[in-house]
């Protein structure tokens, strides 16, 4: 049965924002593309550490932003707004609570999507920029640990910190320098507390976001490997013409016995 | 002209996008659902983990998870044993492993520089187009060593005691530096090891090494008098600019004095 010409009409109506949005953007074809785009067949449970990874960091981002909305970065008030955050303010133990846990989460899962890339040999060829852009976002979520943990002003966060400080200043050449310029006078004081609020509400988390888009657009257009011990692995080698020999042989020999499998 | 190495990757990569498209599943509905579940897991754990840590303190007694928050920041103590977060372990133990001040760089930043660099650069050395693990040889025994030794350290660092724990030491000094049969030397001692100097200087061998604070065992070969010491230990950076030592005033006049008469006493290990 034809569509009448109303339906035709309300249809035409109902995707206009669609069409206008497309003839602009061409953003709707991409997340199109972007959705119905093929992975391989045989990934893994193991290939969604990345996104939960994304999802703690999602989770730091929300928490924090809400958390900054009550903590004031100065010594003589960070403390008490700690305290009213977890104790006053309507679900703020809550908000903290995720922030501090959702902290040791997220380090976790960076640790663990690490591991997985590792174990699937996901590095290689032509992955190289994937791998260096995770270890870089590695190395600054751990630098938010560093200086979030000050923020709570109590004694853990200032000791920890101390020695943090004398551990950069160790470094040659530029270790004083950094060291003078985190702490920002001749003690751990004011200055100290707000360089780290800023670095870690602003500086250190527009890095990471920035190298979260560029790492997640390598992935989405380089494609993520299958297993490596998958049978049917997407870009097993195939010798045409000639008896694979060695493991390609008993590769192909699983190959073959799986789409036997399938077959019967 | 590709070398052969550069043609093969080529090829391999051009075969793994013919694969997928011809035999792989669509992005949506299946593998973001897979996703999309882990999501809520990692959300769910968070949750689960604040609510413990707040459901569990009990009248100001520290839950299963650890107390809401600790002491204010007090730039005064002199005894607080400072501890990073638990990722931070391992770095914080590899300090304690180099016991000699020249070394103490290596562990601060010559050897996870190192790892870093070796991390960042491994796409790079580790070419074999090989992924299966068990055909990586060297890689597999790497990420072993890796696993274990990042392991062992955060637990060192996560059990480590130090400072306090000096007061232990006392009668080895007492023998060492030639002080056992002088009983106000040996009480003055036990008050220099309960202090907290032992949390940045070191003294014969005990104490903390990370903080390249200088060594106490010859403090009083540098004749530097008990006056001088006095002042330095109420206000370390009128003495020594710059100084980050904090202010052990709180300690008083007499304690202070009968620190001072030991470290002036302190002339290394007597032969």
């Amino acid at each position: 049965m034809a569509k009448s010409a109303r339906q035709a009409q309300i249809e035409k109506a109902a995707l206009y924002p669609l069409d206008w949005t497309e003839e602009r953007t061409g953003l709707v074809g991409y997340t199109k593309w972007f959705l119905f785009r093929n992975v391989p067949r045989d990934v893994n449970w193991m290939q969604t550490l990345g996104a939960a990874t994304l999802t703690a960091f999602i989770v730091q981002a929300t928490t924090g932003v809400f958390l900054a909305m009550y903590y004031k970065p100065d010594p003589d008030s960070a403390y008490a707004s700690i305290q009213n955050i977890t104790n006053e303010v309507t679900l703020g133990w809550l908000v903290r609570g995720m922030h501090k846990w959702g902290a040791s989460l997220f380090i976790i899962l960076m640790f663990l999507h690490m591991a997985r890339t590792f174990m699937f040999g996901a590095y290689k060829y032509p992955r190289e920029l994937n791998w260096i852009t995770g270890v870089i976002l590695l190395v600054m979520g751990m630098a938010e640990g560093f200086t979030g943990y000050l923020l709570p002003w109590d004694q853990t966060a200032y000791w920890a910190t101390v020695v943090g400080i004398n551990i950069n200043a160790t470094a040659p050449i530029a270790g004083p320098f950094i060291a003078q310029f985190l702490q920002g006078g001749a003690q751990i004081g004011p200055d100290t507390l707000s360089k780290f609020y800023s670095l870690h509400m602003l500086v250190i988390p527009g890095g990471i976001m920035a190298l979260i888009g560029l790492h997640m657009y390598l992935v989405i257009r380089l494609g993520v490997t299958s297993p490596p011990w998958s049978p049917t692995a997407a870009g097993r080698p195939r010798d045409e013409g000639e008896e694979p020999q060695g493991y390609g042989a008993y590769r192909e020999g699983l190959i073959r016995e799986h789409e036997e499998d399938k077959a019967s | 002209m590709a070398s052969k190495k550069v043609q093969e990757d080529r090829d391999a990569f051009k075969r793994y996008k013919e694969d997928v498209k011809k035999e792989g599943k669509p992005f949506f509905p299946y593998a973001i659902f897979h996703d999309t579940v882990m999501s809520f897991v990692v959300v769910a754990v968070i949750i689960g983990l604040a609510v413990i840590w707040k459901f569990t303190v009990d009248d100001g007694q520290p839950g299963a998870l650890g107390p809401l928050y600790e002491k204010e920041a007090d730039p005064g103590t002199t005894n607080f044993i400072p501890r990073p977060d638990w990722f931070f372990y391992f770095l914080f133990y590899l300090l304690r492993i180099f016991k000699w001040p020249e070394s103490v760089v290596l562990g601060t930043v010559g050897i996870p520089t190192l790892l870093l660099i070796l991390l960042i650069m491994l796409p790079f050395y580790d070419r074999r187009p090989e992924r299966l693990l068990l055909r990586r040889p060297v890689a597999f025994v790497a990420a072993i060593l890796v696993v274990i030794s990042m392991g062992v350290l955060t637990w060192k660092g996560a059990t480590a005691k130090e400072g306090s724990e000096a007061v232990g030491e006392v009668p080895t000094w007492a023998k060492e530096q030639g002080f056992a049969d002088n009983a106000v030397a040996v009480e003055v001692a036990t008050l220099f090891a309960e202090s907290g100097c032992l949390n940045c200087h070191v003294y014969l061998g005990a104490g903390g090494q990370n903080l390249g604070a200088p060594e106490l065992t010859e403090e009083g070969l540098k004749n530097r008098g008990i006056e001088w010491q006095v002042a330095h230990l109420k206000n370390p950076s009128s003495k020594v600019p710059g100084s980050p030592m904090p202010s052990f005033a709180d300690l008083g006049d007499e304690n202070l004095t009968k620190i001072a008469t030991f470290l002036e006493a302190s002339k290394g290990p007597q032969k």
